[in-house]
């Protein structure tokens, strides 16, 4: 039996009657703590910023392809006041080491960048939305707005027409729209900061009005004269991806019933990308009726460019142009 | 006459630890040795310490003390080629910098600017184009941005 006296009263109602909190069989403790947050679990309560936040479930690591696993440090949370439903970031500083074909960058996740970030963007609807708040003993707890949106990558992948009607019919749309995104990110680089993690599954479209929102900047990496490199590299992917619906490797190709061995043939390294060599970004290959003016950027990115993107304001700046060209 | 021409022999040589440095030394000794004006700044810039440097509990002063040894160790080195080129030692001096919020690039661009050099050299280290994506290129910038001085980029 849950013992409510342990709980200020003015949260014993939603408390009381959150499910969460219906087949718990032991005591939730209260976290002002939140060092440890592997002990912190379904049915606790993290009081911070004078809030006390439910844990209702973790927020899960993306990554392509493999099963999606819970972070403990980012619990969903319900808010036992305002009923609000929000995302807690907790402490959690981790270095690894990012491989790029055969080089490598050292990367660190630190909630501090990210906070700095959260207060740059406040109130901007490009980023997603929140604020920081100090626990009792000094981690800096990231409180976030639930995005309310889906995946840019989802959103495609949902488009049921072939390559030709969704470069005729949904492709400017995108485009127009990831330029503003694209726009967002040097407004980051412009005040110093790098997003850091820039992948498809991090642009949302929002269920509003389809505008595109960036989340999760607590990533850093250690380029110190190519500060902005890998935003650059996560941008010049999420184009090849909104260009082809899809990344191409050469084994794709050529298991690809419309392209197989005629098109593979036609390959070589200079189309593939320039630091990993896994994805082919010449889609004109691929795709012949894609705009060369478009191609002319993504080969920007591939082994066999002779010119680089120094900055993100490069990129926009052709990016802009070619959409202008293009449509108009 | 622009500047460039009129401060070419104010040369400053940015280095670090590589062959490709020394190569550049060399190269500017057996130049401006028969120089009578000749001044020159061996410049050593480095990075700031990497983001998880203070939270690891690092302390930037005993950080820039580390690098700050380091690069006397390469001035010296430095120093030698010069004075063996017949090179005085009253016309070279050192500075040694941290990139604080700018790359090395841009502090080595800075530096030349407010020491009105003529002449930047640099040793060039030839990466591929994968590594100048991701880490840069100092002489490549170089060359990018010599528009009024003069930038020797030794192979």
């Amino acid at each position: 039996m849950v013992d409510w006296n342990q709980f200020p009263p003015h949260i014993l109602p939603l408390l009381k009657n959150h499910n969460a909190l219906k087949n718990l069989r032991r005591q939730p403790t209260i976290f002002k703590d939140t060092s440890d947050f592997t002990s912190i679990d379904y049915g606790d309560i993290i009081h911070v910023d004078n809030r006390y936040f439910l844990v209702v479930g973790y927020a899960k690591e993306g990554r392509f392809g493999i099963d999606e696993q819970p972070k403990q440090w980012v619990p969903k949370v319900y808010d036992l006041e305002s009923g609000e439903r929000k995302i807690l970031k907790l402490v959690f500083h981790e270095t690894f080491t990012l491989a790029l074909g055969d080089l490598q960058v050292k990367c660190y996740r630190r909630p501090e960048k990210e906070s700095q970030v959260l207060e740059l963007v406040r109130g901007n609807a490009m980023f997603m939305q929140g604020y920081s708040a100090l626990d009792e003993v000094g981690n800096l707890v990231r409180i976030l707005d639930i995005v309310g949106g889906i995946r840019l990558d989802t959103a495609i992948g949902r488009l049921d027409c072939d390559q030709e009607t969704y470069m005729a019919t949904h492709l400017e749309n995108i485009l127009r729209r990831f330029q503003r995104a694209v726009e967002a990110i040097i407004l980051l680089h412009d005040h110093g900061f790098k997003h850091g993690d820039i992948r498809r599954d991090h642009l949302f479209i929002d269920r509003e009005d389809g505008h595109y929102r960036w989340i999760d900047f607590d990533y850093d990496f250690y380029l110190p004269e190519r500060p902005f490199a890998l935003d650059l590299i996560g941008l010049g992917n999420i184009l090849l991806y909104i260009l082809g619906r899809r990344n191409f490797r050469p084994e794709d190709v050529l298991q690809h019933p419309d392209m197989g061995e005629r098109v593979l043939q036609t390959l070589d390294m200079s189309d593939l990308s320039l630091l990993s060599r896994d994805r082919v970004f010449n889609l004109r290959k691929l795709f012949p009726s894609m705009p060369k003016l478009f191609n002319d950027i993504l080969l920007h990115f591939s082994a066999g460019t002779d010119v680089m993107y120094d900055t993100v304001s490069e990129f926009y700046a052709e990016l802009s142009e070619s959409i202008q060209q293009v449509y108009g | 006459m622009g500047d460039a021409m009129a401060d070419w022999h104010n040369i400053l040589i940015a280095v670090d630890e590589m062959e490709s440095s020394l190569r550049a030394v060399r190269y500017v000794g057996q130049i401006a040795r028969n120089v009578k004006s000749v001044s020159i700044c061996l410049l050593h810039i480095y990075p700031e310490p990497p983001p998880d440097f203070h939270h690891k509990g690092g302390v930037l002063e005993e950080y820039q003390a580390q690098r700050i040894a380091r690069a006397e160790h390469i001035f010296s080195r430095c120093l030698e080629i010069l004075v063996e080129a017949d090179i005085t030692r009253e016309s070279v001096y050192c500075i040694t910098n941290m990139a604080e919020g700018k790359t090395i690039s841009d502090t080595l661009l800075e530096v030349r600017k407010k020491g009105n050099f003529g002449t930047v050299v640099t040793g060039k280290r030839g990466v591929s184009k994968a590594e100048e994506f991701l880490f840069g290129s100092i002489s490549n910038t170089l060359a990018r941005h010599c528009n009024d001085f003069t930038s020797w980029i030794v192979g």
